[in-house]
């Protein structure tokens, strides 16, 4: 049994980072969102939908288009993070900003709000692939380019281009927030908001405009998350996000709810855990637990880690505001 | 040239009358401090000139421009910095990144050149940067600026805010009792900086204070507060002399805090 757990370790490992970098993306957008309103954005699973579905159309309309399955992708890329950025941002301006300017104390309120503006996202894009083409379950096109594949370690990883390109993408996604929060005006600001929104604005930084930004940066990695988990799965549908955003959020609070760096760790660690069981489950046990447990054992460990360090990973115990 | 204009300003919260019909000017260069035992509406009224809240009744007119209802961020930019009574600092960030914070106001590079690191961009940035840095200098706090803000001893902590406050450029600076938990010395020390700003940066100052012996030597005039309302105002000796300020602070025992 060791030697069949040895033999497909590496394959294991490499499959867990492509999924481990789908949930960091979506989880910075729970995270980000969180950091400057301390709401859960329930929504942002629809957002990571959208993008998806953006992928999709891209694919379909302009494969004829454009030869190069790269530059498609890369088209893709953009238009699924400029769709899923601009639906964040209308979503915050017409669901949430309203019952901030009300001054709702209440935090269950814009919960419940984010809750059924998710509801609402998924059957409105039912409806609209519905009347568009008549579909539910939307294939994305296969492009030869982009189909490859190859082996590592003589056959102990096989790697397809896919696998590749996701990683790839990821990094630099993951790079440019990294970037963009530290080193920048508007990540100074943002990061300001989150720390303390209302000193943030006596130093002359305009709170609603911020948080704007941060739905729009938070979307549009979520917008190409989908792009990607389209890419690899190939077949999705208007309530794909679900899964996927509440394994993202999970990764979100187990790296530290707030916190950028534990988001994407989180993310990481939930996608090898899962990975590992997916694999590993059936052997350890004899086959008496299939892969479809996986989530089960994974969460098991969220569970305990979160016992030890209920703050996440990276995150900090938070201090009570005076 | 007047400052700041405060024309019977009230401000309730449900039946309290926080802020009641208080008027009062300030001048250009001046250092007017606002005294008065806790719960006097000192603070409150800290928040309605920086647009935290908004007044019920009044005006205020900031360099002859109605200012009233505004918002924070835009009386910042209009040019009024202000620092707190318990320490407001970003304390996750760096002491320079607490500074550029203050200084992005007046920076101003179009999204695009940003995103593409133009020259233009970087000329800009560079600019905050060498500002932020001899701000620092200036207050010396130079050789803390990488570190994170909540690190800071606790007077350090108090001169990071007053220094964030000054990278706004503001024209009027309010300060809210920036010698709490200061010792003699310290407290001394304060007093210069205080001076020496006003003098150096052409500064307005508007201070809350419970340090007399701070107050008494600082100030060009004195308005007292109790209760909301104005009670006295007019220079260090003649608030000194004043019954009714002497009936507010003695008449409620040692235990009112009229320290």
């Amino acid at each position: 049994m060791l030697e069949q757990i040895l033999v497909l370790l590496p394959q294991v490992l490499f499959d867990g980072f492509i999924l481990g970098f789908i949930y960091a993306m979506i989880a910075l957008g729970y995270t980000m969102v969180y950091g400057v309103l301390e709401l859960i954005n329930f929504a942002h699973s629809e957002i990571f939908m959208i993008g998806a579905v953006a992928g999709v159309e891209v694919f379909r309309y302009l494969a004829p288009l454009i030869p190069n399955g790269y530059l498609l992708l890369a088209v893709a890329v953009v238009v699924g993070a400029a769709v899923a950025g601009l639906t964040a941002i209308l979503v915050e301006r017409m669901a949430y900003r309203p019952l901030r300017r009300r001054g709702t104390t209440n935090r269950l309120v814009p919960l419940v709000t984010a809750i059924g503006v998710s509801f609402f996202l998924q059957d409105l894009v039912r409806l609209i692939e519905g009347l568009w083409h008549n579909e539910f379950f939307l294939r994305m096109r296969t492009i030869e380019d982009l189909e490859g594949a190859f082996t590592l370690f003589g056959g102990a990883i096989f790697i397809q281009t896919k696998s590749v390109i996701v990683i790839v993408v990821s990094v630099l996604m993951l790079w440019g927030l990294t970037y963009l929060v530290n080193r920048t005006k508007l990540g100074m600001a943002i990061r300001a908001v989150a720390q303390d929104l209302s000193t943030a604005s006596l130093m002359g930084i305009n709170p609603d405009q911020i948080i704007s930004r941060t739905f729009l940066i938070g979307g549009a990695l979520g917008g190409v998350a989908g792009v990607l988990f389209a890419l690899i799965y190939t077949t999705i549908n208007p309530y794909v996000g679900f899964l996927p955003g509440i394994k993202a959020f999970t990764a979100a609070v187990l790296g530290g709810i707030g916190n950028i760096p534990g988001a994407m760790l989180g993310g990481l660690v939930l996608g090898q855990l899962e990975n590992f069981f997916g694999t590993y489950l059936p052997i350890l046990t004899a086959g008496n637990f299939g892969t479809e447990y996986k989530d089960v054992v994974a969460f098991l460990i969220l569970i305990f880690i979160l016992l030890f360090r209920p703050q996440g990973l990276l995150g900090q115990m938070v201090k009570e505001k005076v | 040239m007047r400052v700041l204009e405060v024309q019977s300003v009230t401000k309730r919260f449900g039946g309290l009358v926080a802020v009641n019909q208080v008027s009062l000017e300030v001048n250009e260069g001046e250092i007017f401090s606002v005294i008065g035992p806790n719960g006097a509406g000192k603070t409150t009224f800290f928040n309605l000139l920086t647009g935290i809240y908004t007044p019920d009744e009044g005006r205020i007119l900031f360099l002859g421009r109605d200012i009233t209802g505004t918002t924070p961020d835009k009386a910042a930019k209009l040019g009024i910095g202000r620092t707190f009574q318990n320490i407001r600092l970003f304390g996750a960030m760096t002491v320079l990144e607490n500074i550029l914070v203050g200084r992005h106001i007046h920076t101003r590079v179009p999204y695009l050149h940003a995103l593409l690191r133009t020259p233009l961009a970087r000329k800009e940035e560079k600019k905050a940067l060498e500002e932020a840095l001899s701000l620092l200098e200036y207050v010396g706090l130079l050789h803390r600026k990488d570190e994170l803000a909540r690190n800071l001893p606790y007077g350090e902590q108090r001169k990071l805010e007053i220094a964030r406050a000054l990278a706004l450029k503001p024209k009027l600076l309010l300060l809210d009792e920036p010698a709490a938990g200061m010792n003699p010395k310290e407290t001394e020390a304060l007093q210069e900086f205080i001076l020496k700003i006003r003098s150096e940066m052409g500064l307005t100052i508007l201070l809350i204070e419970h340090d007399m012996r701070l107050v008494m030597r600082i100030s060009d005039r004195i308005a007292v507060l109790d209760y909301g309302s104005k009670i006295a105002e007019g220079k260090p000796e003649e608030v000194r002399k004043n019954p009714r300020v002497i009936e507010a602070y003695l008449g409620r025992g040692a235990a009112g805090g009229a320290a």
